[in-house]
């Protein structure tokens, strides 16, 4: 079993770790040829099945198993992989292997990197201040009056540029190797894990920017969380509810004994269905029938607003968002991650948000 | 009569107030020895396997420096004090959480003095001057009693190197939390160094559950080349192991200073020796390193030991004299303080000021003050601070924003789930939305006013 990469894009997985870090503490992830997914299941809240295209993150990648179909199962902890990512974050190269330290199975990542010295930023020798001609640019770098790459070069400045490198000679490339245990999994074990299934949406909606609705359904569960009499059960967990419509329309509620409060998006993207994809004709499918009905025709979930709000970390992959309302059923969003590489791949995480009933 | 008395500028208090804090990692009182030409602040742990030393220079340090002498102590003043009461003493500002008042609330001089001598109390006495116009003077008791050193053979000491102090406090930040051991190593053509940290903790269990495997630390290795360093010369294949606990906490203070920190040491078991100098300021820091016997202890032992234990197993630093068994605090509030302060060590939170608030509270719990102690500065009033960033978040890159709400209180209602794979049984909960759909809309006079007060309705959405 072999497994062996470079890693690229390394803003992106961590963000991805670090979304699917706040749900749970574990990930399963699989590799394959083309794809490597991160699944996460908590014992309560929603889960989340992110497959990504390998280029998306990996370059150079290498993955040889006996197991059919080329695959190998890994359980990950998902805060050392964060933290690894945090020490490649600004690092010249990064790879990552599989490997046994002592035994033990171990995700061993080797990374690259340079220190900072001092007041001078991290961009590395490179970012040094020698580029930037006498006079070039005015309003362009305007914040960077009085430091060393100030763009109005005269004699002094010429002078720091010429310490900065000697500084700079002196500064040598660290090798970081971060060693992440891991679990590989048995295919046996992961067979019965499967992906849930669940009826054509009523609803399917682009939900509008993820830190605006995080940013209101944390003050409503804050809201409820307070105003609420001590010692309710209900109290302690506050449910949201969340609606949307056929007709560009997303509402987010939340009703107490003592409040009721609504935020209203309008004028959102209800996306056309790819024919191709569906099993009914596209006039037989329910977001039809809800379309039909006009816009006072709301498919409604709740949702637990801290797992809500654990699921709109996913925000910071600043990726397109599309939320399937099955009326009083479940809810599930499509978080598109952008791929600057191929405009094609079908990089997208899943989740499967835990829905209480009305 | 007047033994001792200087005056410190504004900045001086502030180093100052750093060295102390740096000790405050180490111990809770700290032996201040006063010479004619220098002020020694010295302090050793619990375990006797730390020993930290700032010596400030009488001249080039303090505005005013002076050192009398009496008939009793002709060369040299000692006396113990509590670290934590001389912290408050010399903070450089006054914390009252308005940035315009604690301006003119800083130092505009610092004059010290002890007083010492038959039938007198003996007292050190601080009367700090701030620009505001407030002259606040304190009286702090001490013990007095001769300070421990540590004894360190400098020509047995063969391997050493200097590097920037930046450089080695950035490398700490790849290190992850749950981690207690650094190695320092070099591999066998010497050409880097290898800071490896690791834990023995989790050993244990990992063997009993495959569970546990993943619930090990990263295990970090950085290697950084040989030429970095000043004035090197390590031997081949030779591992120094120190607690990490000890190292940040060193590192911490000597990136303030932003000098070069040179290191020199033998072998294991013998003690290792870190120093870096500022302006007129000497620090040293003489840590005994893990023996090729401890290690293999340690690697045996209960898990459940925390570090401060681990560090017991240590041999202790040889002493000049052996200090009085009158330490003031019992293990267990050692321990409790230590693990605080690992917490509060953690490389993210590189910011000092509120590592020492953090510190203070905890510490001011677990121990009644045997001396007058100025109050903690009132928190900001958190409520309204907290309500007015919670809908209204900064824009930018902060990944703060994205953390889930109230993520600590995570326990279960009675609310029931729809699970995935559930029948669609509808479960009751306690309150039913259709209940309240057909009421009117509660009159907003009833909302608490605080709610209105943080909620800032002429705020448009797009300024989100």
């Amino acid at each position: 079993m072999r497994f062996k990469t470079d890693l690229k894009n390394i803003r992106t997985f961590s963000k991805l770790t670090a979304a699917l870090n706040s749900l749970e503490k574990i990930a399963w992830v699989r590799l394959d040829d083309d794809t490597v997914r991160f699944t996460v299941i908590p014992d309560t809240g929603s889960q989340v099945w992110a497959s990504l295209s390998v280029d998306l993150i990996f370059d150079n990648y290498h993955l040889q198993s006996a197991e059919q179909n080329n695959t190998i199962n890994l359980e990950l902890p998902l805060g050392p992989l964060q933290r690894a990512l945090k020490s490649a974050a600004n690092s010249n190269q990064a790879n990552l292997r599989l490997t046994k330290r002592d035994g033990v199975p171990m995700l061993s990542m080797t990374i690259h990197t340079m220190t900072k010295d001092g007041a001078q930023d991290g961009r590395g020798p490179a970012g040094g201040g020698g580029a930037f001609g006498g006079g070039a640019g005015g309003g362009r770098n305007n914040n960077n009056f009085g430091e060393p790459d100030d763009p109005f070069g005269d004699a002094s400045d010429l002078f720091q540029q010429e310490s900065l490198e000697l500084t700079m000679k002196r500064e040598r490339e660290k090798i970081i190797t971060q060693d992440i245990p891991v679990r590989v999994l048995h295919p046996d074990t992961v067979e019965t894990i499967m992906q849930p299934k669940v009826r054509e949406p009523d609803v399917h909606i682009q939900l509008p920017p993820l830190l605006q609705l995080k940013a209101i359904s944390d003050r409503f569960t804050k809201l409820a969380l307070t105003t609420a009499g001590a010692g309710r059960g209900a109290a302690q967990n506050p449910k949201l509810e969340l609606s949307a419509n056929m007709h560009g329309s997303l509402r987010l509620r939340l009703v107490t004994e003592t409040l009721d409060i609504t935020s209203v998006w309008q004028g959102l993207e209800n996306p056309e269905l790819d024919p191709a994809q569906l099993s009914t004709p596209l006039e037989e499918h329910p977001s039809a029938k809800f379309k039909q009905a006009g816009p006072d025709k709301w498919a409604t979930v709740r949702v637990d607003g801290k797992d809500w709000s654990r699921v709109l970390s996913v925000g910071r992959l600043e990726g397109r968002v599309i939320a399937c309302f099955a009326d009083d059923h479940a809810l599930i969003l499509y978080v598109y991650v952008a791929n600057v590489d191929d405009a094609n791949a079908e990089d997208v995480v899943t989740y499967y948000v835990s829905s209480y009933s009305t | 009569m007047v033994v001792l008395n200087f005056t410190l500028s504004e900045e001086g208090v502030a180093v100052l107030h750093d060295a102390l804090a740096c000790m405050f990692k180490f111990s809770d009182d700290v032996c201040m020895e006063a010479r004619p030409d220098k002020l020694t602040f010295t302090t050793l742990n619990i375990s006797k396997s730390a020993y930290v030393c700032f010596t400030f220079a009488g001249t080039r340090f303090f505005s005013r420096y002076n050192f009398e002498g009496n008939a009793q102590y002709r060369d040299r003043f000692f006396c113990q004090l509590y670290i934590k009461s001389l912290l408050s003493v010399f903070r450089p500002r006054q914390g009252s959480g308005d940035p315009a008042r604690d301006k003119d609330a800083t130092i505009e001089r610092c004059d010290v003095a002890i007083d010492d001598g038959p039938g007198k109390k003996s007292r050190l006495v601080a009367r700090i001057a701030r620009r505001n116009g407030i002259t606040a003077s304190h009286s702090l008791p001490f013990e007095t009693k001769p300070p421990t050193h540590a004894k360190f053979d400098k020509n047995e000491a063969k391997n050493h190197w200097t590097i920037s102090s930046r450089t080695l406090r950035q490398l700490m930040d790849h290190f992850g939390p749950g981690i207690e051991l650094l190695d320092i190593n070099t591999d066998d053509e010497a050409r880097v160094v290898n800071f490896t940290c690791f834990t023995e903790k989790a050993q244990k269990r990992g063997a009993n559950s495959n569970e546990a495997v993943l619930k090990k630390p990263l295990h970090t290795n950085i290697a950084v080349e040989m030429d970095e360093f000043d004035d090197v010369d390590v031997q081949d294949k030779l591992h120094i192991i120190i607690s990490v606990k000890d190292f940040r906490g060193i590192l911490q203070h000597a990136q303030i200073t932003s000098g070069e920190l040179a290191t020199n040491y033998s072998n294991p078991g013998r003690p290792m020796k870190l120093s870096y100098s500022a302006d007129g300021v000497l620090c040293e820091f003489i840590l005994m390193t893990v023996g090729e016997k401890d290690a293999m202890t340690q690697r045996h032992k209960n898990p459940q030991l925390n570090a401060a234990k681990s560090a017991a197993k240590q041999p202790g630093l040889d002493s000049v004299s052996h200090r009085a068994s009158s330490v003031v605090n019992s293990n267990q509030q050692q321990q409790q303080q230590q693990q605080q302060q690992q917490r509060t060590q953690d490389p993210r939170n590189t910011q000092r000021q509120p590592t020492q608030q953090k510190k203070d509270t905890p510490a001011a719990r677990l121990r009644q003050p045997q001396f007058e102690i100025r109050p903690q500065p009132p928190p900001p009033p958190a409520t309204a601070r907290t309500d007015s960033s919670q809908l209204f978040v900064a824009q930018g890159d902060d990944d703060e924003q994205w953390e889930p709400v109230n993520d600590d209180d995570d326990d279960e209602g009675q609310n029931a789930r729809l699970e995935w794979n559930a029948t669609d049984e509808p479960n009751p909960s306690g309150i039913r939305i259709s209940s309240y759909l057909n009421k009117p809309t509660a009159p907003q006079s009833e909302v608490p006013e605080r709610l209105l007060s943080g909620l800032e309705p002429t705020q448009r959405l797009e300024e989100v």
